[in-house]
């Protein structure tokens, strides 16, 4: 039961899945003393070696429990009696008959896929559920960008076209003062329809009806394509006139309605991206955000916590009905929509990608916010969203990697139950005998629609352990009962024997994940992954970590000699990533300056539970190596833009989740040459005028050259052969930038600069302070700040952690 | 009668009653200090930004005046957002970094730009050297000259007073270091007296 060296990493590369503890308390009052919560990283559609799932989709139905409230997927933790052809669920503890098919051939030596140990994912194409067919893409532009804006766009769009599979339905659509759309497969004549933006969300919805009955041949296969190449070659500005004292009228709502009502309608079950093209703000019809009269500003984070500001209430709420209508409409055809909404946001202003976000998450797609339309940040998301499997994938080479209408679901074992999810999920209020009181994210459900998904998709799952709840109180009882009766010893010993009834050593807890999801190719199929760990029981007297250890109580020995396993099986990268999900979506609903507090407590009460230290002396504090991280990840993240919205706008602050810990700790990479590349630590220190650095913070990338460095670039020494050296120092760190951004999605932005330049300012304001204007000597480079310094906040950390 | 009306909003001001509204602008080339100085009157903290991607808009409160502040990128292409904001304003800070010679230059053309548009004219300037407690900072003479400011409007209000009546465009330049805390106090007094 005791894993002394728990690999944190192995679940994640054998399951797609990373656990904060993979060993749990098994008490809930155990559970809530360990601080950080309980939780699952699940990556759904991570692509899994051929070692841990079978290679390819199973195609035949997967058995399930035959409890109506279970179902389980058979699986290989299932215990399997094959002589009486039966298997046990580990969830519900049912019996349950193999079907005839199984049971004919089923013997130890042959077993079908999914009862292999190693293959605790299992992958089934459903034969049953009908093919939905080649999935649609709907480009929809906005005309009132500038003229070069738009070339480069229609460009952009003119090479994805080329990406598609042949099958693939495209339409197009525009906007600007009105709504266009564009009649695809009709001869060599252009033709269009033009609508004029309105206020009511209804009328666009009735009007699409019409047309669409008038001609089905508004989205075409790509058979068509020269005729929406030569459309997007004659893109033109918005013609109409815009004051000087005005903005451009954009209708984006009105487009977007107009858009999603023709999905609806053409293709209500079948995979489909409409994929907007935004430049600005919308500013008429519905979802506007902003006055046209200039005199009007763009809403601030103020304005939106007064309640000051008219037009944004209403356009959440439009947005949000957005939502309603291609969920709701497809729940009552017992599936999500798999239609998803993606927004590529290029302007130097906000657009509204605030009041658009909810609809965009709950659809599973993707927020690209950039400057320009001819940027690569721009240019490569949008080809990345179009990824397609290595050829040498079996069965899926070449396809998409995109997915449609996902849905997920958590079955768990009785011990515990499921809190809640964070991500980019919509809660499918789906109520079960492990759904929990205690909500965290989206909770009261424990089934949750994803809309779109990538083999990237990374959900956050909460647990709440609930099971000794029961006997812990019952055992309060009994020990004040029995504790008048017998000896302290005797007590002792009863409670071991009470403990392991309760959940006996060697008993294990079981999640299950089960994803629904529609491939490219149009087939569903369903992904089970079975996840299984160990309990622990704490003796008594552990949580009373400060109390003098008891000699002789079971060989136990205190905490110093014998660290407890649940504390050796903490990977701290997960919990850091659990809790930083946590605290940005409690953001959504409280003060920034409450969460950070919350956090700071969270931080507190961990290490005073996990670290070694004589209370009261903090120069005593040490953390174990699985902890010895995580003070660090807590102090960027609430240095990170997650927690920090000054210089964000309400548009930026909404496209932020925290899907990784890139996001949280940036990583730093120093080049200089005296040997290979090192990871640096993320401070002021390692900033050195004769060294080149690599910051990757997930949505930069940074090449940053030290003032001798730059120097020398000045002075072309890389040129000359005799300084060669020089010129792989300035080589080395590009081409490993280039690697990062290759496997990154969204694309992030790629920054060359040198010390003490404007743009260097994207690496300072990442590094930790330990040198500021305020101090004095030392090495490194100074930055201009009054925040504290790691060192001041570990200090900190440590005072307050012993306090008894 | 108005005098009477002053002296009650200048009590009433002197109590923290009553404020003046303006809309300012932040502007400057990339890396001048707008956000370090915004950040600053907010929360009286130096904070190390990144470059500035969206607009900030701030409300803060100087002295009798209630501020809302709009902090713009200073990019090269950020730069075109600058007209959309300049309808209405009631007063333009424009930072320049006092230590980085070389683009100097750059800010006078941006400069120039803002004062010969239409729609600001007559709106006060004020132009903060920025960084001065860096060793290799410009002095404000060299600022001025840089930027082609010879010509001033006056520091002290005996000046606001006797220019009164014309039609001068005001702008002045002042020397400060946003970090330290140094110099921009008495610029936001010049400021506030042509804001009404």
């Amino acid at each position: 039961m005791q894993q002394d060296h728990f690999d944190v990493s192995y679940t994640e590369e054998t399951a797609g899945t990373r656990l904060s503890f993979h060993c749990w308390p098994s008490s809930r009052l155990e559970a809530t003393r360990c601080v950080a919560p309980m939780g699952a990283l699940y990556t759904p559609l991570k692509k899994l070696p051929p070692t841990c799932a079978p290679p390819t989709a199973l195609q035949y139905d997967p058995i399930r429990c035959s409890t109506a409230t279970c179902h389980a997927v058979l699986n290989p933790y299932c215990q399997v009696d094959f002589r009486t052809k039966l298997w046990v669920c580990p969830f519900c503890l049912t019996r349950n008959h193999f079907p005839p098919h199984y049971a004919e051939n089923i013997s130890e030596n042959n077993l079908p896929a999914e009862l292999i140990p190693q293959f605790a994912t299992c992958e089934y194409e459903l034969p049953n559920v009908p093919p939905a067919g080649p999935p649609a893409f709907v480009f929809c532009i906005d005309t009132c960008a500038p003229v070069e804006e738009l070339t480069e766009l229609a460009d952009s769009i003119q090479q994805i076209l080329n990406l598609l599979p042949e099958d693939s339905l495209v339409g197009l659509i525009t906007f600007g003062t009105n709504v266009q759309v564009h009649e695809i497969g009709f001869g060599g004549l252009p033709r269009r329809m033009s609508l004029e933006a309105t206020r009511s969300m209804e009328q666009p919805r009735a009007t699409t009806t019409k047309w669409y009955a008038l001609s089905n041949k508004r989205m075409n296969p790509l058979d068509s394509s020269m005729t929406v190449e030569s459309i997007l070659d004659d893109l033109r500005k918005d013609p109409w006139p815009v004051p000087s004292d005005k903005r451009v009228a954009r209708c984006t709502g009105c487009a977007m309605s107009v858009a999603t009502s023709l999905l609806d309608l053409a293709l209500p079950r079948s995979g489909a991206r409409l994929m907007m093209f935004v430049g600005g703000p919308c500013t008429s019809g519905p979802g506007q955000i902003v006055n046209r009269l200039k005199t009007e500003d763009m809403r601030s984070h103020a304005d939106i916590s007064r309640n000051a500001e008219p037009l944004h209430k209403p356009a959440c709420e439009f947005y949000a009905r957005k939502k309603g209508s291609s969920t709701q409409a497809a729940a009552n055809a017992s599936a999500t929509s798999a239609h998803v909404v993606d927004v590529f946001a290029c302007s130097l202003d906000q657009v509204g990608m605030l009041e658009m976000a909810e609809l965009v998450e709950a659809t599973g797609g993707q927020m690209v916010l950039g400057d320009s339309f001819g940027q690569s940040v721009f240019k490569e998301s949008l080809r990345r969203v179009f990824r397609t499997f290595e050829p040498d994938v079996p069965e899926d080479g070449g396809k998409m990697q995109m997915a449609f209408g996902a849905t997920l679901e958590v079955l768990t074992s009785r011990e515990f139950k499921v809190s809640g999810a964070i991500g980019p999920v919509t809660s499918l209020g789906k109520k079960g005998p492990n759904v929990s009181d205690l909500e965290v994210g989206k909770g009261g459900t424990n089934a949750w629609s994803l809309g779109g998904v990538d083999p990237e998709t990374t959900v956050a799952i909460y647990f709440d352990i609930s099971n000794p709840g029961v006997s812990v109180i019952s055992l309060c009882m009994l020990v004040s009962i029995a504790y008048s009766l017998v000896s302290y010893s005797y007590i002792t010993l009863l409670l071991y024997s009470i403990l392991d009834v309760s959940t006996a050593r060697g008993k294990r807890r079981f999640i299950q994940f089960l994803t629904k999801y529609q491939h490219a190719n149009g087939r569903t199929r369903l992904r089970a992954t079975t996840l299984c760990g160990p309990w622990y029981n704490p003796p008594p007297g552990e949580g009373e970590k400060r109390a003098p250890p008891q000699p002789g109580v079971n060989g136990y020995n205190g905490n110093m000699e014998q660290p407890s396993p649940v504390k050796m099986s903490f990977d701290q990268e997960a919990a850091a990533v659990l809790l930083a999900r946590v605290a940005v979506d409690r953001t959504g609903s409280e003060d920034v300056a409450d969460v950070l507090r919350w956090v700071d407590r969270s931080l507190i009460r961990l290490c005073s539970k996990f670290a070694d230290y004589v209370p009261d002396d903090p120069n005593s504090f040490r953390l174990a190596p699985e902890f010895s991280l995580f003070p660090q990840f807590v102090f960027h993240l609430r240095r990170s833009q997650f927690l920090q919205l000054f210089n964000s706008s309400p548009d930026e602050a909404a496209e932020n989740t925290t899907n990784s810990l890139v996001m949280i700790q940036p990583t730093l990479l120093s080049y200089s040459f005296n040997g290979p590349p090192q990871p640096a630590l993320l401070d002021s220190q390692s900033v050195r005028p004769d060294t080149i650095l690599l910051l990757d913070t997930f949505f930069h990338v940074v090449v940053f050259h030290g003032e001798t460095c730059a120097a020398w670039r000045e002075q072309r020494y890389h040129e000359q052969e005799e300084h060669a050296a020089f010129r792989d120092l300035l080589e080395a760190p590009q081409a490993d930038a280039q690697t990062i951004m290759d496997n990154r999605f969204p694309v992030p932005r790629y920054i060359v600069c040198d010390q003490h330049k404007s743009e260097a300012r994207f690496l300072m304001a990442k590094l930790n302070p330990s040198q500021t204007h305020n101090s004095e000597g030392g090495g490194g480079a100074q930055v201009f700040t009054d925040d504290v310094s790691l060192r001041v906040f570990m200090e900190h950390l440590m005072k307050l952690a012993v306090q008894s | 009668m108005s005098i009477v009306w002053d002296w009650f909003y200048g009590i009433l001001a002197s109590l923290g009653l009553y404020h003046k509204n303006a809309k300012i602008l932040f502007l400057g080339l990339d890396n001048a200090g707008k956000t370090t100085l915004l950040h600053m009157l907010k929360d009286n903290r130096a904070v190390s930004a990144e470059p500035t991607l969206h607009p900030n808009t701030e409300e803060l409160v100087v002295g009798q005046l209630k501020l809302k502040a709009f902090d713009l990128g200073g990019h090269e292409t950020a730069r075109r957002l600058w007209q959309d904001y300049t309808t209405t304003v009631d007063g333009v800070v424009f930072l320049v970094d006092a230590v980085d010679r070389q683009r100097l230059p750059e800010a006078k053309r941006e400069l120039d730009n803002l004062l010969s548009s239409d729609e600001l004219r007559g709106v006060p300037f004020l132009v903060l050297g920025n960084k001065i407690d860096l060793p290799n900072a410009s002095s404000e003479n060299e600022l001025k000259y840089a930027l082609g400011l010879q010509d001033m409007y006056g520091k002290d209000r005996d000046a606001f007073q006797y220019n009164d009546g014309y039609d001068a465009c005001p702008i002045e330049v002042f020397m400060c270091s946003v970090v330290r805390r140094m110099g921009y106090k008495d610029a936001f007094d010049w400021l506030s007296q042509f804001l009404t």
